[in-house]
């Protein structure tokens, strides 16, 4: 194993880290604000790769564009669910049964939708880029690799300047924090719930868009996606934007550096050993364990 | 640990248990178990008499879950474990030549054992963490049974029985163990135990202040309930003759699972069994007719359910009776 | 007479920040301690180490000569240290009946089958005999201060923790449950009691402990504390003559 191998392999799980936490994002707004844990996450993750693909194959739009076309679309596909179903359930403060289930409802529903609209073979997205490698010396990448990454970090930063430059942002920080002080000085909850939630169905369909170019997809896809986001809000901690980067980097090296030990039909068996090894570390997840040290109850 | 009432109690109920609930331990389980033992008399096919089979090992992984899940209130998504441990072992040791009252036993108490490993480190997880740890656990043990080589692997495992096949001795079996399934639920709800189990899921840390222990309680339950729905997988496996792990292991079964006490009510006695019943027919009707739309109904009745009648069959009845009880008054 | 609880220099810190910090006390068996002090001083914080709740960071609880220290709360609820909670928390898809009767089979009393005679009596004590059947998410706040302590007393406690039993109550409902309290000391029982109403406090306790910031400030007879300077500057928040 030479230093530049290492490196290589370093830098490809950098790579990953990037859209998985483009990826887990969504979850982590939808729960921070109103506390559901989004199970239909893996429906959207689904339907945006097949959009960009539809977009691709249909119309020739390149898939970098489709997947910022992913985002204004998703965005009022997750409003339209919030006004449908999710408004109608009580939230509280603490994660409900209720909303759990009504969610993998609507991810079941999601799924068959995908099967009988696209059937269960195999689609892949295949463009130049898909084949090209971007070379620096000894260390070498596929293109398609760096484009996803900037894409996804684009986003995380754009996501950022949202959270910190608009009153939707701010709302949204407030209600994470404390949802009742947050009500007590104003922040109207039912539109700052919707817009969250819109928002975070954005980010799980261009997230899907941007996983798409990498990987072959079918209407099951969502779910291997779904338990690695998982695993990185448990490694991360369910509200903590911080916490999803150190969560999908310590995931990212871990799937990455795994091939050099174990054979490839064991990969899936990372993220969930992975998982629960994390739960039974820390019930609260890293960033549990950071907000210890600062916040006192 | 959640302060919203829990999914399945009617809150506008001011004296305790009215209509439904009240006739049902005397009448019901007679009304169910009569036509249910004497079925040779009705002269059914053997589809039907699979159908019903089905159907009963599903009535007591549903009862078996509904302990845990209804009583305790503790969701868990991965009892496809428990069901597939429980088969492989039945499996496992009916081909070894050990009997198969005595195998199923064995898949029950494996089931247990997982049960108590599981059960240790997740319990003092908080709500959605602990249900994403039990998919986490159900996934993994699948990947990794699908990657064994002495039980299989992906290919399945096999199990050879001498003698002939009669359908009606498994159909039988099937009974016997959702009855005691039942009983089970019925003995535990009445019992010390059921109170303490009521007081977890209500709050957690108001019922330890009381002097529950809320972990050794839990860890019990869990037993009990794994114990039931390894039984099923166990008995299932001995008639299917022929498990692999994504058959048994499957995430989807662990839904069907969970979802049978909640179309049936969860947290009820009899609401599990209900929700067996409509989910078995319903799964065979749909698997017969709309093979492609099978995820798309269960989705659908999930959400109405969880918008519409969180309470299931059960509570749907309840307010039925209210309904009617009130209009034979004026 | 030995004391029967043992406050041994407790700490709690938060992440930091002491909650509690160093206090130390005794209780004598058979009366009613007081414990007050400005908001955010730790008395809550207090009661939870002590019922078992929480966990101290430092120093030890010991009860009638056991360590109470490390025992969760069902652990200090079996042996006789039981704990009313400031916002009641009734199990509320069980009766009111059923609530006390988690109390009597689990706590440190002797009831371990269904005893509905018993659980009766103790309803009848704190006047929600009429209610026992009524399902306990329906009761009113009054009523359901009443079930907290029907609930804790079927534990048979020696010693009962009560927080802020007199919050959110009318004049005469508090001066029922003081009555209350005053009749649980008469037959054995020792109360620990934390009390924003210092006029209930003068009223019902043989001694009271104040505490400010985490720390004790004070110890004695209700009418030494309420003179304590100390005591009164850390309510005013200035110092008093000189």
């Amino acid at each position: 194993m030479s230093a530049a191998d290492l490196l290589n392999l370093f830098i490809a799980a950098v790579l990953l880290a990037g859209v998985y936490a483009a990826m887990s994002v969504g979850m982590t707004i939808i729960y921070g604000v109103m506390k559901i844990v989004n199970l239909a996450h893996a429906g959207f993750l689904m339907l945006g790769a097949y959009f960009v693909f539809e977009a691709y194959d249909r119309f020739h739009i390149d898939p970098l564009v489709g997947v910022l076309l992913a985002f204004p679309v998703f965005f009022f596909l997750g409003m339209g669910l919030h006004w449908l179903l999710i408004r109608r359930i009580a939230t509280s403060d603490q994660p409900t049964l209720t909303s759990l289930l009504l969610l993998f409802g609507v991810w079941l529903v999601l799924q068959n939708l995908g099967y009988l609209i696209w059937g269960n073979s195999d689609r892949a997205i295949l463009t130049p880029r898909t084949l090209s490698s971007f070379e620096i010396g000894p260390i070498s990448f596929p293109t398609v690799r760096l484009v996803v990454f900037g894409a996804a970090v684009l986003s995380l930063v754009g996501l950022e300047l949202v959270l910190h430059r608009t009153w939707f942002g701010r709302s949204v920080r407030a209600l994470m924090q404390n949802n009742e002080a947050g009500q007590i000085v104003g922040v109207n909850v039912q539109r700052t719930a919707q817009v969250a939630f819109g928002v975070g169905i954005a980010f799980a369909g261009a997230a899907g868009g941007l996983l798409a170019m990498l990987y072959s997809f079918s209407p099951d896809f969502g779910a291997t996606f779904q338990l690695r986001a998982f695993v990185i809000i448990v490694l991360g901690g369910l509200e903590s934007f911080g916490g999803v980067a150190v969560g999908s980097l310590v995931l990212a090296l871990a799937e990455t550096f795994s091939i050099l030990v174990l054979p490839a039909s064991f990969q899936p068996a990372i993220a969930f050993s992975l998982l629960v090894l994390a739960l039974i570390i820390l019930p609260d997840g890293v960033a549990g364990l950071w907000n210890k040290r600062r916040r006192w109850v | 640990m959640e302060q919203e009432a829990p999914v399945g109690v009617n809150e506008d109920v001011g004296d305790a248990k009215p209509g439904f609930s009240r006739i049902a331990p005397a009448v019901g389980p007679l009304l169910v178990l009569a036509p249910l033992a004497a079925l040779p008399l009705f002269g059914p096919g053997p589809n039907t008499v699979r159908l019903l089979f089905v159907t009963l090992t599903l009535v007591t992984a549903s009862v078996g879950w509904n302990l845990l899940g209804g009583f305790a209130g503790q969701i868990s998504f991965g009892f496809a474990v428990f069901y597939g441990l429980g088969a492989y072992t039945a499996a496992l040791s009916i081909n070894a030549g050990i009997p198969p009252v005595v195998s199923f036993l064995m898949g029950a108490a494996v089931a247990s054992v997982a049960s108590l490993l599981i059960g240790l480190p997740t319990f003092r997880l908080k709500g959605p963490y602990f249900a994403i740890a039990t998919i986490g656990v159900s996934e993994a043990v699948r990947v990794v049974m699908m990657n064994v080589p002495w039980t299989g692997g992906a290919s399945g495992y096999r199990i050879v029985e001498k003698g002939r096949f009669f359908q009606m001795h498994h159909y039988y079996t099937a009974l016997g163990l959702a009855a005691l399934a039942v009983g089970i639920s019925i003995i535990v709800r009445r019992s010390k135990l059921g109170l303490a189990l009521t007081a977890i899921r209500e709050d957690q840390d108001a019922a330890s202040d009381l002097g529950v222990n809320p972990f050794a309680t839990k860890l019990l339950i869990h037993a009990l309930a794994a114990a039931l729905a390894g039984a099923a997988g166990g008995v299932y496996a001995r008639y299917a003759a022929y498990i692999d792990p994504d058959g048994v292991f499957a995430f989807r079964n662990g839904i069907a699972i969970l979802l049978m006490p909640i179309i049936g009510g969860v947290g009820t006695i009899w609401g599990p069994v209900i929700g067996a019943f409509v989910y078995g027919l319903i799964h065979e009707e749909v698997v017969a007719n709309f093979p492609q739309a099978h995820l798309l109904i269960f989705g659908s009745l999930l959400i109405l359910i969880i918008l519409f009648e969180p309470a299931g069959v059960v509570g749907l009845s309840n307010k039925l009776m209210r309904v009617l009880g009130r209009e034979r008054k004026d | 007479m030995p004391p029967i609880l043992s406050v041994d220099r407790i700490s709690k810190y938060f992440a930091g920040l002491a909650a509690v910090k160093d206090v130390t006390f005794d209780v004598e068996p058979g009366g009613i301690y007081g414990l007050i002090g400005p908001n955010g001083a730790g008395k809550t914080t207090l009661l939870s180490i002590i019922a078992g709740s929480l966990r101290p960071t430092g120093g030890a609880v010991m009860f009638a000569g056991n360590d109470l220290t490390r025992k969760r709360s069902f652990g200090a609820a079996r042996a006789g240290v039981v704990r009313t909670h400031q916002i009641p928390r009734p199990f509320r898809s069980l009766t009111v009946l059923e609530n006390v009767e988690v109390g009597l089979r689990f706590g440190h009393g002797s009831h371990t089958s269904h005893a509905p005679q018993a659980a009766m009596q103790l309803l009848e004590r704190v006047g929600l005999a009429n209610s026992s059947r009524r399902l306990s998410a329906l009761l009113s706040v009054g009523d359901l201060k009443r079930l907290e302590l029907a609930r804790c007393l079927a534990a048979q406690p020696n010693v009962l923790l009560c927080d802020e039993v007199c919050s959110g109550l009318t004049e005469a409902e508090s001066a029922q449950v003081l009555d209350l309290l005053c009749d649980i000391r008469r037959s054995g029982t020792t109360i620990l009691y934390v009390e924003h109403n210092l006029k209930a406090i003068m009223k019902v306790c043989d001694r009271v402990i104040v505490m400010n910031y985490g720390q004790k400030l004070a110890e004695g007879p209700p009418q030494q504390v309420q003179v304590d300077p100390a005591v009164i500057e850390a309510y005013i928040g200035r110092p008093t003559g000189n």
